[in-house]
C-alpha cells in the first residue's frame, strides 16, 4: 500500500462530499491523474495548466537558489566589507547557504502555506476543484519581498492578494491585477517602513540599527536617488551580488529564465522585448535631457537621469518584473499588437517612475499594475481596429 | 512648463476618480459598455472644459473677497464667496442642458444609451468638484483654468474607459453571487486606484528651482521643514474642500 493507493482510497471515500476538491487537488499535485474525458469534442494537449505553471516555477528555481546564497552573502559582506573584494570566491559557501535558507525558506513556506490554505477553503466552500493558479504566485511572492519582512505581514498580504485580488473575480484566469504584485503593493502601502529604505534589504540590518556594529544595505537605486555614487559596479549587479529583494538581484539568471520561458513558449517574447525597448527609450530620453544641459548637477533627479540608459535594465527589479510578471498571460494584453503597446508602456513608465517619483525608488511594480488596469482597454481597441479593417476588406470585395 | 505640469498632475496624480473618488455615480452606472462610457466621458470632458473657465471668471470678478473692486472703491470690501455654490451649479446646469440638446440632435443612439445619466451630469460631483478645486487651489490664470478643466476631464474619461473595458472582460467571470454587479465594481475601482498610485508623490517631491539645497547637508533641515509646511498646507486645503463639500 503506497501513498498513491492511500490517496486514491481517500479520494473515493470523500467523493461527492464537500471536502472532495481538497483531496482531488492533492492527488493531482502529486500524481498525474489517469482520468480523461470520454465524450464530446475536446482538445488533447500535454501542456495543461499544471505543466504551464511548473515551467514558470522551473524558470524561477535558479533565482530562488541564488537568492538563498545572496541573503547570507549580503549579511556577512555588510559586516565584513573585505568579502566584497572577491564576490565569487566568497559567494557559494555553506555559511551563506545556511543563513540564507534559514531566512528565505520560511518566506516560501508561509507564502505557499497561507495561499494554498485560502485556495483550498474557497474551493471547498464554492464546490469547485482547486486551481493551480497559486503555484506560480506562491513562488514569486517570496522572491519579490525584502528578506526581513515579518512572516505575519506576509501572511496578511497573501490573504489579501488571494481573496481580493483573485478569488472575488472567480479564481484563476479571471483576475485583473497580477496577484503577486497585488500582494507586494499591499505590503508596500500598508507597511512602508518594512518595504523600502536602506535598512530592509540585508538580513539583520534593521535590528542592528543604532548599534556600533550597525550595517547598512543601500540598494543601487537608493543611492542613485540620493545622488550618491553606488558602491557596486555594473557587473556586480549583472551577476547579482547586490542587496535587493530576495530573488531579483541576478540579471544573468533572469536572462536564462527568460530564454527558457521563450523557448518553451510560456512567456511572450513580444512583451519582454517591447518592455526592454520601452525602458531603453525612456533611458535615452533622460540621457538626452542631461546631455542637453537642461538638468543641473545639483538637481535631485540628476543621479538617476544621468545613469547610462542601458544600466536601468540591470539594476533594480526591472528585469525580474518584465520577465516573470509582465508576461502573466491572464493580466497582460491578449492580442499581439496589444502586447507590443502594453510591454512598451511598462518599460517606459517603470523608468519614468524611477527617475521622477521620489516616493518610490523602484517603479516596475506599479508600472505593471497600471498597465494591467489598461490592458483590457488596449485589447478592446485592437480588436475594434481589426473588425474595422476586415469590414473594409469585405466591403471592397463585395463592392 | 506650468501648463504641462498641471495637465499631467490632474490626469494622473489628482485623478478625479482614483484620488478623490468623485463622480462615482455615473462612473459606476454607465461603465457597462465601452462605447457608452466613451460617450459619457467625452461629455464630461466638454462640460468640465467649459464650466471651469466660466466659473473661474465668475470667481475672479464676482465672488472672491475683493473681487468687486472693478465696480468702484465702495465695493472693494465685499466677499460674495457664499454664493459660489449656487452660481457654479447654475453655470453647470446651463452647460449640461446645452450638451444634452447637442447630443440629442447629433447622436440619438448615444442619447438613448446614456439615458438619465446625461442630464445627471449636472449633479455629477466631478463637475462641481472641478470648479470647487479650481477655487480652493487658487488657479492663477484663465488659461490654466481651461487646462485644469480639460485635463481633469481626461482623467475621468480614462478612468471610466478603463473600468468599462475591464467590466466587459469580466462579464463571464464566475464572481461570487453577493458581489456581482456593483460590489465587484467597487473592488475593481479600489484595485485600479492602487495602479494609479504609481504617480502619487510625483512632481511634488523634487525641487528644481532650489538645487543647492540638497547638495548642502546643512540645508537638509530647512528642506524637511519646507516639506512639512507644504504637507500641512495641503492638509488644510483638503480640510477646506471637505468642509465646503458638506
Amino acid at each position: 500500500m503506497g501513498l498513491k493507493q492511500n490517496l486514491h482510497k481517500l479520494k473515493e471515500k470523500y467523493k461527492g462530499t464537500k471536502m472532495a476538491p481538497a483531496f482531488n487537488a492533492l492527488h493531482t499535485f502529486l500524481y498525474t491523474p489517469n482520468e480523461t474525458t470520454h465524450s464530446g469534442s475536446h482538445v488533447r494537449a500535454a501542456d495543461d495548466l499544471k505543466r504551464t505553471m511548473n515551467t514558470v516555477i522551473m524558470a524561477l528555481i535558479p533565482c530562488l537558489i541564488f537568492g538563498i546564497f545572496n541573503a547570507g552573502y549580503q549579511h556577512y559582506a555588510a559586516i565584513d566589507n573585505t568579502l566584497r573584494l572577491d564576490p565569487l570566491g566568497n559567494f557559494f559557501t555553506w555559511d551563506n547557504f545556511i543563513l540564507g535558507a534559514w531566512t528565505v525558506l520560511p518566506l516560501v513556506i508561509v507564502s505557499y502555506g497561507v495561499g494554498l490554505l485560502v485556495e483550498f477553503i474557497f474551493a471547498v466552500i464554492k464546490g469547485h476543484e482547486v486551481e493551480e493558479g497559486y503555484l506560480v504566485t506562491g513562488m514569486l511572492v517570496p522572491l519579490i519581498v525584502p528578506i526581513d519582512i515579518p512572516l505575519w505581514m506576509l501572511a496578511v498580504a497573501v490573504i489579501f492578494g488571494v481573496v481580493i485580488g483573485k478569488e472575488v473575480f472567480g479564481g484563476t484566469g479571471m483576475n485583473i491585477l497580477n496577484p503577486a504584485l497585488t500582494i507586494r503593493a499591499f505590503l508596500f502601502f500598508a507597511y512602508p517602513t518594512w518595504m523600502s529604505g536602506d535598512k530592509v534589504w540585508v538580513h539583520g540590518a534593521k535590528e542592528m540599527a543604532g548599534q556600533p556594529d550597525a550595517i547598512s544595505g543601500e540598494t543601487i537605486l537608493g543611492s542613485l536617488a540620493q545622488n550618491h555614487e553606488p558602491i557596486y559596479s555594473i557587473w556586480d549587479s549583472f551577476w547579482g551580488f547586490i542587496p535587493g529583494s530576495v530573488g531579483e538581484t541576478s540579471t544573468f539568471l533572469i536572462l536564462i529564465g527568460a530564454l527558457f520561458l521563450i523557448f518553451t513558449k510560456i512567456g511572450s517574447w513580444r512583451i519582454m522585448l517591447s518592455a526592454v525597448l520601452g525602458a531603453l527609450a525612456m533611458g535615452l530620453i533622460f540621457n538626452g535631457v542631461v546631455d542637453a544641459g537642461w538638468i543641473k548637477d545639483g538637481s535631485s533627479f540628476y543621479g538617476l537621469m544621468s545613469e547610462t540608459f542601458w544600466h536601468h535594465l540591470v539594476i533594480g527589479g526591472l528585469a525580474f518584473g518584465i520577465v516573470y510578471m509582465a508576461t502573466d498571460p491572464v493580466t497582460a494584453s491578449q492580442t499581439n499588437k496589444g502586447k507590443w503597446i502594453y510591454g512598451f508602456l511598462i518599460g517606459f513608465i517603470s523608468v519614468l517612475i524611477r527617475v521622477f517619483n521620489p516616493a518610490y525608488p523602484e517603479g516596475v511594480m506599479l508600472a505593471i499594475l497600471l498597465m494591467n488596469v489598461f490592458a483590457p482597454t488596449i485589447d478592446h481597441y485592437v480588436v475594434r481596429g481589426n473588425i474595422k479593417k476586415r469590414m473594409k476588406r469585405l466591403k471592397a470585395k463585395t463592392a | 512648463m506650468e501648463h504641462i505640469e498641471l495637465f499631467f498632475k490632474s490626469i494622473f496624480i489628482d485623478n478625479m476618480v482614483f484620488a478623490t473618488f468623485l463622480g462615482m455615480c455615473s462612473y459606476l452606472a454607465v461603465s457597462k459598455k465601452v462605447s457608452t462610457a466613451v460617450g459619457l466621458g467625452a461629455a464630461v470632458i466638454f462640460v468640465l472644459a467649459v464650466t471651469v473657465p466660466i466659473n473661474w471668471l465668475l470667481d475672479q470678478y464676482l465672488l472672491q473677497d475683493g473681487a468687486l473692486a472693478w465696480l468702484g472703491e465702495e465695493y472693494a470690501s465685499y466677499d460674495l464667496g457664499f454664493l459660489s455654490f449656487i452660481l457654479f451649479i447654475a453655470t453647470i446646469a446651463t452647460m449640461v442642458q446645452l450638451v444634452e440638446i447637442v447630443v440629442e440632435k447629433f447622436s440619438p443612439s448615444l442619447y438613448n444609451s446614456l439615458g438619465i445619466f446625461l442630464p445627471l451630469i449636472a449633479v455629477n460631483c466631478a463637475i462641481l468638484g472641478g470648479s470647487l478645486f479650481m477655487q480652493s487651489r487658487e488657479i492663477p490664470t484663465l488659461g490654466l483654468a481651461l487646462n485644469y478643466g480639460i485635463s481633469s476631464g481626461i482623467g475621468w474619461f480614462l478612468a471610466i474607459l478603463a473600468i468599462a473595458a475591464i467590466r466587459e472582460k469580466i462579464r463571464y467571470s464566475n464572481v461570487p453571487a453577493p458581489l456581482r454587479g456593483l460590489g465587484i465594481t467597487f473592488i475593481i475601482t479600489g484595485l485600479m486606484a492602487i495602479g494609479f498610485m504609481s504617480f502619487g508623490g510625483m512632481l511634488t517631491g523634487g525641487d528644481e528651482e532650489t538645487p543647492s539645497l540638497d547638495s548642502n547637508p546643512e540645508n537638509l533641515g530647512v528642506k524637511t521643514e519646507q516639506i512639512q509646511e507644504e504637507n500641512t498646507e495641503t492638509a488644510q486645503t483638503v480640510e477646506v474642500s471637505t468642509i465646503t463639500k458638506q
